[in-house]
């Protein structure tokens, strides 16, 4: 009993850490959410859930969930596949290996705002190095198929070095016997692929996917910088929208609901996973 | 309001033990090239003030982290400055707010036709006077002397004209675009596009009345579409384009005709610069029989309310706004004055006549609404325009949807 009770004392610095830094913050934005608050005409008036209602009548909430679903789904399953693939080949014994390994994660190195201006201007119509190598004149950024399409790409592009890492980690603890016997009794590569290499590897897929789908749902940074959500809005993704209500047009309650409803997607995403994730190690 | 506490007392400042000089301080945007010039000009104030100190802080480069600086420290009530510089669509947000003083008495009746139209117009909320005009910009047209004399043309007049115009010379000229302008999703295209309503009669409000989806508004915004598909003077990348890739296909000799702000010159004229000598500027072409017009641009001075040293801090207004202090600015950083009569001034016209000759389209500038709401506003008019230029709608569509939008935020307060 008395362990336990100093057990409580140790964490308590740090539960009074986290509930100012995470609990306080958010509370309080649920709290903004039920109000009707819009700084600079000095309302602020108690409406209950009718932000939450308005936003069920939003089509800008329900294109930008659109985009972010799109996003989310296209890069991360794209992200896992060429991961995976690189994870492979990198994981075999060859000359170079350490200095391959390093080059890979340069993508994943440079911060996200200064790839997205490369970017921006890799995909310039006129002076980009995309359109000249194709020799083509693409409008990348600017038209409402590609725009998000190139965000993608170049989403793709910065992240799965980061998947390839870890999953090359998962590889590696996968004990080389199991392979050497299965390779005995005659199974061919995509028999030890799907029997052995797969299931093996699945806690750090989940792990991954956990990862890449949390930051893809919330992406902000590179998309603001590629694009700011246009054209007409066909880029623009859940956090983009709440900010810009947030801090451009200042309607503190109603961007303070978008943010709620971005953290309960979020929430549910994290608990699907880590469901998985669990019942996974108990087998 | 607690939310923003640890922003608050982060910024405190100590001001004590400065020999009780009041200190004045003065948050702006970077100063334009060399900043020697402009600590020159505050040291002159200092001079002849003795009581005050100026410190000059800057704020971050990106306009929308200064408008969220202001926003979120103003809020907060805090003192921390007493002097800030203003893009021009932010002064009725903020006056309505509560946050700035009321500057009236610096501008009586009889100065306030020494400056341009424009700017006063966009610092003035209820019939006060909240900021006064530091320097000013307007959208203008830049166009390729060299090509337009090879081609027997002079400078359009009219948005038809300039089609024309940059359809017979790209047809000589294969290699170049026709007319470049910023058609990204962002502030620069509703500039763009307020230019095409303003010179085709139209407007957004109207005595405050909603009036964004009349017919002369559909004609401009359908016009600004064909610019791009049927005329195909204007490239598709331009639904991209904010002021620096267009500035960088003109310059590097690519365009005929460039729609941009005054900033753009000074490069093309630079040694060495491909255009340099050849471009010539005037004010936008209009549609036929109505009148030009450029969006305007600009930085205001407004005092904070909450300011230990209102005084103090309205005689670094005043004097940064005056004639002495404009002519130093435009001479030596190119800042162009708010004020009408400097436009005439000896020196400058020697020193800078470029500057000199802005003064037509300076007239004719006119502020984007001058309603508290901008922001607001701005978030509606930004995606329907770019849904309407990259053809995701039609024109009617987008303004109609505007309309709705927009007559929905003046109606929040009710």
């Amino acid at each position: 009993m008395k362990v336990r009770g100093d057990g409580y004392r140790f964490v308590i610095p740090a539960l009074i850490l986290l509930s100012l830094v995470t609990v306080y913050p958010l509370v309080y934005v649920f709290y903004l959410s039920l109000y009707r608050r819009l700084l600079i005409f000095d309302i602020s008036r108690f409406v209950g859930f009718e932000n939450y209602l308005f936003i069920f009548r939003d089509d800008r909430f329900w294109n930008a969930l659109k985009n972010t679903i799109y996003f989310t789904v296209t890069s991360v399953s794209l992200e896992l596949l060429l991961g995976l693939f690189i994870a492979i080949l990198l994981n075999r014994t060859f000359r170079f290996k350490g200095m391959m390994r390093a080059i890979i994660l340069i993508p994943w190195a440079i911060p996200t705002v200064v790839s997205a201006k490369m970017w921006e201007w890799m995909y310039n119509t006129d002076f980009g190095v995309l359109n000249y190598l194709l020799g083509m004149k693409i409008n990348w950024l600017g038209s409402p198929f590609w725009a998000m399409n190139a965000a993608i790409f170049m989403d793709v592009w910065k992240t799965t070095p980061f998947v390839t890492i870890l999953l090359m980690a998962g590889l590696q603890v996968i004990p080389q016997e199991i392979y050497r016997a299965a390779r005995v009794d005659g199974a061919g590569i995509f028999a030890i692929f799907r029997k052995i290499t797969l299931p093996l590897l699945k806690p750090v897929i989940l792990v991954v996917l956990l990862f890449r789908t949390l930051d893809a749902f919330r992406v902000f940074d590179a998309i603001y910088v590629l694009t700011g959500g246009g054209p007409a809005n066909t880029t623009e993704t859940l956090s983009i929208y709440a900010y810009k209500v947030l801090f451009q047009t200042l309607q503190f309650g109603y961007g303070s609901a978008l943010s709620v409803v971005i953290f309960l997607c979020i929430g549910s995403i994290s608990i699907f996973y880590i469901r998985l994730l669990s019942k996974g190690i108990k087998q | 309001m607690l939310l923003f506490l640890p922003f608050i007392s982060g910024c405190v400042q100590e001001r004590d033990g400065e020999d009780k000089k009041e200190v004045v301080v003065f948050k702006h945007g970077k100063i334009a090239g060399d900043p020697e010039p402009f600590r020159q000009l505050l040291d002159r104030f200092e001079k002849e003030n003795p009581g005050i100190k100026v410190k000059d802080e800057i704020l971050p480069a990106s306009t929308d982290e200064q408008h969220q600086f202001y926003v979120i420290n103003l809020e907060g009530r805090s003192s921390d400055f007493d002097v800030l510089s203003m893009d021009v669509i932010w002064v009725p947000e903020f006056a309505r707010a509560g946050w700035l003083k009321n500057l009236s008495h610096l501008l009586p009746a009889s100065e306030m036709e020494e400056f341009f139209p424009g700017p006063i117009q966009a610092v003035t909320y209820n019939e006060g006077i909240y900021a006064i005009p530091w320097y000013i910009d307007a959208g203008l047209l830049y166009y390729r002397k060299d090509l337009l004399h090879k081609y027997g043309f002079s400078p359009p007049k009219t948005w038809d004209e300039l089609i024309r115009e940059a359809q017979i010379i790209a047809e000589g000229e294969p290699a170049l675009y026709g007319f470049v302008w910023q058609g990204k999703q962002y502030e620069g295209l509703v500039c763009n596009v307020l230019e095409y309503f303003w010179s085709n009669g139209g407007d957004v409000i109207e005595d405050s009345r909603v009036v964004i989806n009349s017919p002369e508004n559909i004609k401009a915004l359908r016009f600004i579409r064909d610019l791009v598909v049927t005329y195909a003077v204007t490239p598709p990348m331009v639904t991209t384009a904010i002021e620096e890739p267009t500035r960088h296909i003109f310059g590097s000799g690519k365009a005929i005709f460039m729609r941009n702000w005054p900033y753009a010159w000074n490069i093309f004229e630079r040694e060495g610069s491909p255009v340099k000598g050849k471009v010539g500027i005037s004010t936008l072409p209009s549609f036929p029989n109505k009148v030009s017009a450029s969006t305007l641009g600009g930085w205001q001075l407004g005092v904070n309310r909450y300011s230990r040293n209102p005084e103090a801090a309205e005689k670094l207004v005043k004097f940064l706004t005056s004639p002495d202090a404009q002519k130093p600015l435009a001479l030596t950083i190119g800042y162009k004055p708010t004020r009408k009569a400097l436009y005439k001034d000896e020196d400058l016209m020697r020193e800078q006549p470029f500057i000199a000759g802005l003064y037509d389209i300076f007239m004719r500038a006119r502020p984007r609404p001058v309603t508290p709401y901008y922001m607001m506003l701005t978030q509606v008019l930004q995606p329907e325009f770019s849904a309407a230029i990259s053809g995701i709608k039609t024109p009617e569509e987008a303004l109609n949807s505007a309309h709705i939008q927009i007559s929905h935020i003046m109606g929040i307060e009710r």
